[in-house]
This record gives structure tokens, C-alpha cells and sequence, in this order.
């Protein structure tokens, strides 16, 4: 058996199906004509010849139908005159249809939205050739913090420290040690940069990447070239690869752009390439605009002590990837490999802090998704979104399946009639689940779309307004296998409850009319489980929606420790190149002094760490008069003279900062009460002084927030920034009313002390507060949206249940009445199965909310997990709107006139 | 003498074998195995067709359109170089099994 003239044969029957068919009867006209010519020429009437011929050959369909069943067809016809059926059943009932389609392509559609913002955080890789081969370096170290600076990612799990920042000379010791990568390159992620093209400043993003990035990355420029390992030399002229979004924002795409000075932080640089536009760096969530050597960073971003972090092996800020080939060795054996000249590199240059247990070790992890730090913090948010959006569509099944069910007993005769004709009930089912995926099908194309036009919602939602895309989504092919391949369960879903129905109907009380024989009572009851079903998962969502809001409104309500309200903030960053750290002392001052002159400005003041901007900044904390502990921490803040005053935090004991405290004067620091408690337990810390630099502490003020909004007050010191070298700062402008215009009088005002310094991430102090809260708003939109959604559905389902055994029982109420019984008893009768269905529901729904709110205990603030006050009020709601919606059919019921009851059959 | 049904099973090599013989219409199929079977099988004429286009689905037989005796349009099968080979196994299998069968069947008690 060839396989080859199977198709052939196969799809030309399917393709050419006219052809075959005028074929095929032409063949049989001829065989019968045959037929008939040789039975007359025996010596037969031809009257009676075609006769017989007409008997023997059978009728002319069922050749055919035959023939086509010998081609392999059988299956195919079936399928079309099931869909044919099945798309004439649905125009047959277009409200039915419209309900249907568009509560499955909601449901569809909020998880094609759900999977493609999970995919791109969770399975999304860099866009680049064998993005499998790449590899990434990270350490990890005892409990303590081991390095002395560190600019770049850092967290401490399980009682170690991680980071995949690297020291410069570390990359290079490596990269001179091994030959287990081809290559090792290294990349810095800026995040802030200011880019002048043709006089015109504007604040972006960049990445300054290794001589060898763009092999390692095996990344081809659009246009021009790439960075060059000769482009990556101290001391030679500046050049830059610009990103495509940046070629075409500021260039319109013109060729011209290549070997064009553009000025990076005030200083000169040469656009030499442009990069295709699928890659975004080595990072998968942020949009770098200008890739320039490494080389640069001591002219263009002087950073650290000296200002040159490539002769620094204190600080620790490059971050390093490298290509492997996989079927050389093992991840583990480069791993042990690089081990050890790791850790000499790390002794030869480093003053570690703590032990030796603490000195750090290299892992070698997949780099497919290059840097990828934002997975860990949005792994679980995504999590509770794929189990929201799940629950959605099981709801919306659930209602789907019950209309089908209701339809389905309008149709049990006609199955009935089926069956009897000789159906199969494979067939049967067949045709049933043929429906079923026709709807669901239909459904997952609205789903398409819908998930298509809302693609960039939800990370538009969880990204903050003044910052670059956090979270790119790809809407590729993989999403629409994922909404096909869930649409195509969906459907299947759908027909489960129909087949279990159908496999106990009886086909002789099918047949009678109306069947109100046994196959009624157990449709009724796979109907109320799915009432049930709806009722418990729609408690889940309220319970969730009621834990997100409490949640985020105890956030809110969070005493902070400091009026936000009339509060502008924005970043200034003085590029080194042009102040050093004295001048942009100076700088700073004078910026000040500007601002607090323009009308409308209550007072100004700055701070190296905005407040509750997920930003902070931790420093040891040694009490001089006490013998030294290294372990002992406190956060800290370089803030302006009117700092508290700006703020309104209150100064509780000593006094504030003022215009005396300068560079050359004593150094002061004001601590907070937390810290007054932590360190100076019942003793006054007032002219205690502390750390090397003695810093003498001349006040205590209130506690105030710091990081975020759900962590305590930390124990925090804040000295003057103009005794600290801060130069990235951030402006606090209290404004006189709220106003959005002042920012304009504001940008000019900066504009006369020095116009190429722009306003960065401008905003209001409430909006960056805003911020940090997104994704509490995102849970608590949603579930309370996903919550009334299936409470809407549910009460529609309580609603059919009650009516349909409302008019089933309308008999038995009539005889009920006429015998005497009053409208308060039928109507209590009726209330009693809706509240059954209702508690057992409920029931059912806060089991499975204890145990699913456990998953998400981490994600509240100031309430458990268990809160009662959420639970009851979403059973109550639940409860009453439930019976509200089994009320209607009860109150109908207590109405019926026992004369019309009895008649009703 | 009264005709027999074709055996389960066997009319796929009567038509490979029929038309092995020369390139057949359907009509001609029917007679060339009631001629060479000396009129004593009989064909359900509703089975036929469906065997032919399974033979052919399955890439057994081609077919063409050609001229019939009295010029009439007619299909024309005719047997591939793989239904060739398909019907030389079937009929060592139905040699081995006609063999096998005459064996068994023939036993007589003092041969065991």
C-alpha cells in the first residue's frame, strides 16, 4: 500500500468532489446500460430488464456512498454533514448561538491574554540565533553580603547571597582563564542616560556591552556594524549602535544617521550601526536604545570612587554570558572549571568583608532568556492570573454546559428518533461533540482576537507610565496553538455532561412525549452539580476580590509617616562628564534655590532615594561608644536641608537640618525612632555619634515608609546630601494646589541653571505611591471583575434550574393547592431547593477558598489569609443573590391558579 | 448445478487477477470472472464498485478513461506494477492456505 497514492487519491476526492461524482455516475450509467443490453439480448423484456438490473446494482446514492466509503471518505462526509447540521441547529437558535460564542470567546480570551503575558515571562527567549547555547554567570555567597559595592541585582534566598554582578577585572581574569565559551562577553544594563541629537536632550535607556557582545550574541546590524572588540579600547573615540525604535524615532530611518555624532551624557559619540529590531538587548524586559563599548564607561558614566570602574575590583556591576557549544561538556564541568579562577581573581583583588566561609562561588545557569531577574518577581503574580483566568472559562462552561443541557432535553427526541433509526451511540455522541467544538471553535477565533487587542492591557497595567516597556509580549504562533489547543478542550469539556446524559437515556421513554421519565430527574441533577460548581468557584473569586480590595485599601490606609499630597517628584542626573561630584554639589544647590523662587512652589528639597519607590539604600551602623558588631545594618537617605519640612515628617527631638550644615562643617545625621529604639534603647541619642565618618546625631524624626508600602518603617538615618556626594538625586516639590502646569515653569527653571539637564520621570508623589501597587490593583480589578462575572453566570444558572422544576412541578403545585396548601408554603418549598443548592455551594466554595487563599498569603497586607470578614461577606452577597434569583420562579410558582395547574400537562 | 458466493475475503484477488489479464472496465471485470469461473461464481454487483475503488484507493489498480466495444465512454482499469506484486502474495498465501487446508481437511483417522 503506498501512502503516497492514498493521498493522492484521498485529496483529490476531497478537492475535486464534483469531478468525482459526475465520474463515478457516468461509471455506473455505464455498467447498468451494459447490464440491460445483455440481459435483453438473452432474450428478457427490457421493461423487466431494467428492473432487475435496478435491484441488483442498488440504487444509485448508495453506490456512491459506498465508493466513497471504500476511499476512506466515510469519515469526512460524516464530519461535514455534522457541522452542516450542527451550524444549521445554531442559526436556528441566534440567541442561543450569540450567548454561547461570546461567553466562550471571553473565556478564551482572558486566557490567551493571561498565557501570552505568562509566556513572555516564563517561556519567551532572547531573539537571537541558538538562544539555547547562551549561558549565564552568577555567584553565590554565605549569608552575608561579601563585597564592599555592588551596582546591579542582588538577593538573599535561603541564607545565601546571590547577584550576577561582576567585577571588570573578574570578566577579565575569566575570560583569559577558559576556553570552555566561545565567547565570554559581558554587558551593563544603564537605565538612565541622557541622548542630545541635534541640540534636542531627551532621557533613555542604554547598554554598554563588551568588545565581543555582538559575536557572542551572533547579532548582525540591520544597518552599518556592530561593536567591535578594536571599538572596545580605553582612550579611542566613542561609538554607538542605536536600537531600531531610536533610529526610526529620531532619524526617520535615514541612512544618514550612520557616522553621525550624537552626544551620550554631554559627550561626543559616533552612531556606527543600528540594530535589527527583534533584539532588545540582553535583558528580557527592558528596551535598551544605545549599545556602547564598555570602554566608555569611564568617560560617559563615571561611577565609584575614581570614577573608572574597569580598574575597580571593589565594585561589583558587569554582568556576564557566554556561549557554549552543548555537546562539549556539561554545565557542571564548566561550572567546577570556572570555580577556581574565579575565586583567585576574587582573593587576588578583593577585600571581602566577612569570613572565609563567605567568599563566593560561580554558577553557571541557562541563558536563553539572557538576564532575567524580573521572572522571579513576576513568577507569581502570573500564577494567580493563569488559575483567575482558568476559573473564568470553567464558569463560563459551566453555564454553557447547562444551556446545552436545556437544549438538549428540547432535543431528546430527536436523538431518540436517531438511536432508533439505528444510530450508534458513538455516532450519536459523535454529532453531539462535533456541536459542541463547532461552538468552542468559534468561540477561540473571537478569543484570538479579543486576546489579540488586548495584548499590551495587562503589562501596560503592571508597567509604570514615566518608565520603558517592563514587559514585552510576542502574540506569535504559539499563542494561537495555545488558544486552538484550549478551545479544542473547551469543546470537549462541553460535550462531557451531554454524554453522560445521553448514555442513560431510554429511547423508548425518549420517544414519548415530553419523557419525563427517569432520564428528566438525572438531567436535573447533572444540572444542579453544575450549579454548584458555579456557585462554589464564583465564592473563590469574591472571597479573592474581597481579600485583593481589603488589601489594597489597607495599603492605602497605611500610615506612611509623610503627606504625599501636592508633591511633584522627578530625577536629575548631572552627567559626570561635565560636574564632578563638588560641582554637582553645587549644582544641586542652586537648582534648589531656582525652584523654591518659582510661584506655586510651597518648598523644595531631594533625597538620593525617592520615597516608596521600590527604591533604598542600606550602610552599616556603628555605634562609636560601642565595640564594633559587622553585622549591624540601618537604611539611610542623603536628603536636602528642607527635606522633613517638605515632607512634613515631624521632628520629634532635636532639630533639623539647616543651611549650616555643609561640606566643611561637623558631620550630622538625624535618625529615626526606629532606629532610636533598635540602637538607643532608653537611652538619648541626641549628640551620639556613629560610623567612621562620625556622624553626630542632632535629631530624631518620625518613621516614615521607605521601599514600599507593605514593609514596615525600617530603622533609617538620613544625613545632608551636601555632606555625601550623591549626584543622581531625586526633587521633592511641594506645590501651593495641585497643579499640572508648574512642571512646565519648573523644566524652565532648571532649563536657566543648565538646559541639557532634563526632568526624568516626572510625577506626582501619590502616582509613584500609585505605582508600587500595581499589582494589588491588578488582583483586585480583576477578581472583583472575574467575581461579578461569575456571579452574573451563576444566578443566570440558579435562575434556569428553578424555573425549569417550576414547570416541571406545576402540576403537583396545582393539586398541592387545591388541596389546601397556602402560597407562603409553595413559595417556601421552591426558596428551600435554591437555598439547598445555594448552602451547599457555599460550602463547597469556602473550602476550596481557605485552602487556594494559602497560595496567595504573601500577596495581602494586614489581613490572613482566613479573614472572616471577607468570607462572610462574600458568602452573604453570594447567599442573597442567589435566592434572589431562585425567588422569581418560587414567587411564579406560589401564583399558579390550581385550575391551570391541573389542566397543565 | 447452482453458483456460489464469492468467498470472504477472496473477491479483491478474483479482480487483481481479472484484470491482470487485460485492462478491464467494471462491467468487464463482472464478466471475465463469471467466463473464466465457467459461470459458477456470482458477484454481488454492489460490491464491486466500492472493491475497485478501494484496490485503486490503496494504488493496486489505475485507471483511465478509453473508448468501450460499442464507443462509449468507459473507465478502464488496469493493474499496477504494485498491485502485480500484491497479487502474487496473495496467491502464494492462498496457495499455502489451500494446500494446508486440503491437508487437514483429507486427514483420515489412521493417519494420526
Amino acid at each position: 500500500m503506498s501512502l503516497r497514492s492514498r493521498l493522492r487519491s484521498f485529496t483529490s476526492s476531497l478537492f475535486h468532489r464534483a469531478e468525482l461524482d459526475s465520474n463515478m455516475e457516468a461509471e455506473f450509467r455505464f455498467h447498468f446500460d451494459k447490464y440491460v443490453e445483455h440481459l435483453t439480448q438473452s432474450g428478457i423484456a427490457p421493461e423487466e430488464a431494467r428492473r432487475r438490473a435496478r435491484l441488483e446494482l442498488g440504487s444509485l446514492a448508495t453506490q456512491k456512498e459506498n465508493c466513497r466509503r471504500s476511499l476512506g471518505l466515510r469519515l469526512w462526509d460524516e464530519l461535514v454533514a455534522d457541522v452542516r447540521f450542527g451550524a444549521r441547529m445554531l442559526r436556528k437558535s441566534p440567541a442561543f448561538a450569540a450567548i454561547a460564542i461570546l461567553s466562550l470567546a471571553l473565556g478564551i480570551g482572558v486566557n490567551t491574554t493571561i498565557f501570552t503575558l505568562a509566556k513572555s515571562v516564563l517561556l519567551d527567549r532572547l531573539e537571537v540565533s541558538h538562544p539555547e547555547d547562551l549561558r549565564i554567570l552568577t555567584w553565590v555567597s554565605g549569608k552575608k553580603f561579601p563585597m564592599e559595592s555592588l551596582w546591579g541585582n542582588y538577593s538573599d534566598e535561603g541564607g545565601a547571597s546571590h547577584s550576577s554582578s561582576f567585577s571588570y577585572p573578574v570578566y577579565k581574569a575569566l575570560r583569559e582563564r577558559t576556553s570552555l565559551f566561545q565567547p565570554l562577553f559581558a554587558f551593563k544594563d544603564i537605565s538612565q542616560m541622557t541622548a542630545t541629537v541635534d541640540g534636542h536632550a531627551e532621557s533613555i535607556s542604554g547598554e554598554l556591552v563588551s568588545g565581543n557582545f555582538y559575536e557572542g550574541m551572533r547579532i548582525r546590524p540591520i544597518f552599518g556594524r556592530g561593536i567591535s572588540p578594536t571599538d572596545d579600547v580605553e582612550g579611542k573615540a566613542n561609538v554607538a549602535v542605536i536600537s531600531d525604535a531610536f533610529w526610526a524615532r529620531r532619524f526617520a530611518r535615514s541612512p544618514s544617521a550612520i557616522g553621525k555624532s550624537i552626544e551620550i551624557n554631554l559627550l561626543p559619540v559616533t552612531i556606527v550601526g543600528v540594530n535589527p529590531p527583534t533584539f532588545i538587548g540582553a535583558q528580557m524586559s527592558r528596551l535598551p536604545e544605545v549599545f556602547m563599548p564598555l570602554a566608555a564607561q569611564p568617560t560617559v558614566l563615571p561611577r565609584g570612587k575614581a570614577g573608572n570602574l574597569l580598574k575597580d575590583p571593589n565594585n561589583w556591576w558587569l554582568q556576564i554570558m557566554g556561549r557554549v557549544d552543548s555537546r562539549e561538556a556539561s554545565d557542571a564541568a564548566r561550572q567546577s572549571a570556572l570555580d577556581l579562577p574565579f575565586v583567585q581573581a576574587v582573593k587576588s583583588g578583593v577585600t571581602i568583608k566577612a569570613g572565609r566561609d563567605d567568599l563566593p562561588h560561580i554558577r553557571v545557569l541557562p541563558g536563553r532568556r539572557g538576564s532575567d531577574y524580573e521572572k522571579s518577581e513576576f513568577i507569581k503574580p502570573i500564577y494567580v492570573l493563569i488559575v483567575l483566568s482558568v476559573f473564568v472559562l470553567l464558569i463560563a462552561c459551566a453555564n454553557l454546559a447547562n444551556l446545552l443541557l436545556a437544549r438538549s432535553a428540547a432535543r431528546q427526541r430527536e436523538m431518540s428518533v436517531r438511536v432508533a433509526m439505528g444510530a450508534s451511540r458513538m455516532r450519536v455522541l459523535r454529532q453531539v461533540t462535533t456541536e459542541s467544538l463547532l461552538l468552542s471553535l468559534t468561540g477561540g477565533v473571537g478569543g484570538v482576537i479579543l486576546g489579540y487587542s488586548s495584548r499590551n492591557l495587562l503589562p501596560h497595567l503592571i508597567s509604570t507610565p514615566w518608565e520603558d516597556g517592563r514587559l514585552q509580549t510576542r502574540f506569535d504562533l504559539y499563542v494561537i496553538l495555545f488558544t486552538l489547543g484550549l478551545s479544542v478542550i473547551t469543546g470537549l469539556l462541553l460535550s462531557i455532561p451531554l454524554a453522560l446524559q445521553g448514555r442513560r437515556e431510554d429511547v423508548s421513554s425518549g420517544l414519548k412525549e415530553g419523557g419525563r421519565g427517569s432520564a428528566a430527574r438525572s438531567h436535573n441533577f447533572t444540572n444542579k452539580a453544575l450549579v454548584i460548581f458555579q456557585l462554589s468557584v464564583s465564592l473563590v473569586l469574591l472571597f479573592g476580590a474581597g481579600l485583593f480590595l481589603k488589601t489594597l485599601s489597607n495599603l492605602r490606609a497605611a500610615p506612611i509617616g509623610f503627606q504625599p499630597d501636592r508633591v511633584l517628584v522627578f530625577e536629575i542626573d548631572p552627567p559626570r562628564s561635565r560636574y564632578t561630584p563638588e560641582a554637582a554639589l553645587t549644582l544641586h544647590k542652586r537648582i534648589l534655590d531656582t525652584i523654591a523662587a518659582v510661584p506655586g512652589v510651597q518648598s523644595a528639597s531631594l533625597s538620593s532615594d525617592p520615597l516608596v519607590a521600590l527604591d533604598s539604600s542600606i550602610n552599616q551602623f556603628q555605634r562609636n561608644d560601642r565595640p564594633k558588631d559587622a553585622k549591624a545594618q540601618a537604611w539611610f537617605n542623603a536628603v536636602g536641608t528642607n527635606f522633613f519640612e517638605t515632607l512634613q515628617i515631624p521632628i520629634l527631638a532635636g532639630r533639623s537640618f539647616n543651611s549650616s550644615d555643609i561640606l566643611t562643617s561637623p558631620k550630622v545625621a538625624i535618625i529615626n525612632q526606629k532606629l532610636a529604639h533598635k540602637f538607643f534603647p532608653g537611652e538619648n541619642p541626641i549628640g551620639k555619634t556613629f560610623n567612621e565618618e562620625k556622624y553626630e546625631i542632632v535629631g530624631v524624626c518620625g518613621d516614615t515608609k521607605y521601599e514600599d508600602l507593605k514593609s514596615d518603617a525600617p530603622a533609617t538615618f538620613f544625613v545632608p546630601y551636601t555632606q555625601s556626594f550623591e549626584s543622581n538625586v531625586t526633587y521633592e516639590i511641594r506645590t501651593l494646589a495641585p497643579s499640572a502646569e508648574i512642571l512646565k515653569s519648573l523644566q524652565q527653571a532648571v532649563a536657566t541653571v543648565d538646559k541639557d539637564l532634563p526632568l526624568i520621570h516626572a510625577r506626582t508623589q501619590n502616582e509613584q505611591i500609585d505605582a508600587t501597587l500595581s499589582n494589588q490593583r491588578i488582583f483586585a480589578l480583576l477578581t472583583s471583575a472575574f467575581g461579578v462575572l461569575a456571579l452574573i453566570l451563576a444566578c443566570i444558572g440558579i435562575y434556569g434550574i428553578m424555573a425549569y422544576t417550576v414547570t416541571r412541578r406545576t402540576n403537583e403545585i396545582g393539586i398541592r393547592m387545591a388541596l389546601g396548601a397556602p402560597r407562603t408554603k409553595v413559595l417556601r418549598m421552591i426558596l428551600r431547593e435554591a437555598s439547598t443548592l445555594t448552602i451547599i455551594g457555599v460550602i463547597i466554595g469556602i473550602a476550596a477558598s481557605l485552602f487556594l487563599a494559602r497560595l496567595v498569603s504573601t500577596m495581602l497586607y494586614g489581613l490572613k489569609p482566613s479573614d472572616p470578614t471577607a468570607l462572610s461577606s462574600a458568602a452573604v452577597i453570594l447567599v442573597a443573590i442567589a435566592l434572589l434569583a431562585g425567588w422569581i420562579p418560587a414567587r411564579r410558582a406560589s401564583r399558579v391558579d390550581p385550575m391551570d395547574a391541573l389542566r397543565h400537562e | 448445478m447452482g453458483q456460489i458466493d464469492v468467498l470472504q475475503g477472496t473477491l479483491d484477488m478474483l479482480i487483481l487477477k481479472a484484470v491482470s489479464l487485460g485492462p478491464l472496465h467494471g462491467y468487464g471485470v463482472l464478466l471475465r470472472i463469471q467466463q473464466i469461473s465457467g459461470d459458477q461464481l456470482e458477484i454481488q454487483q454492489g460490491s464491486l464498485y466500492p472493491a475497485l475503488y478501494r484496490l485503486e484507493h490503496q494504488g493496486w489498480l489505475a485507471s483511465d478513461w478509453g473508448e468501450s466495444d460499442n464507443n462509449r465512454r468507459a473507465k478502464f482499469y488496469r493493474l499496477t506494477a504494485q498491485g502485480k506484486r500484491r497479487l502474487n502474495a496473495e496467491l502464494e498465501r492462498w496457495n499455502r492456505m489451500s494446500d494446508l487446508m486440503a491437508n487437514i481437511l483429507s486427514t483420515r483417522p489412521e493417519e494420526l
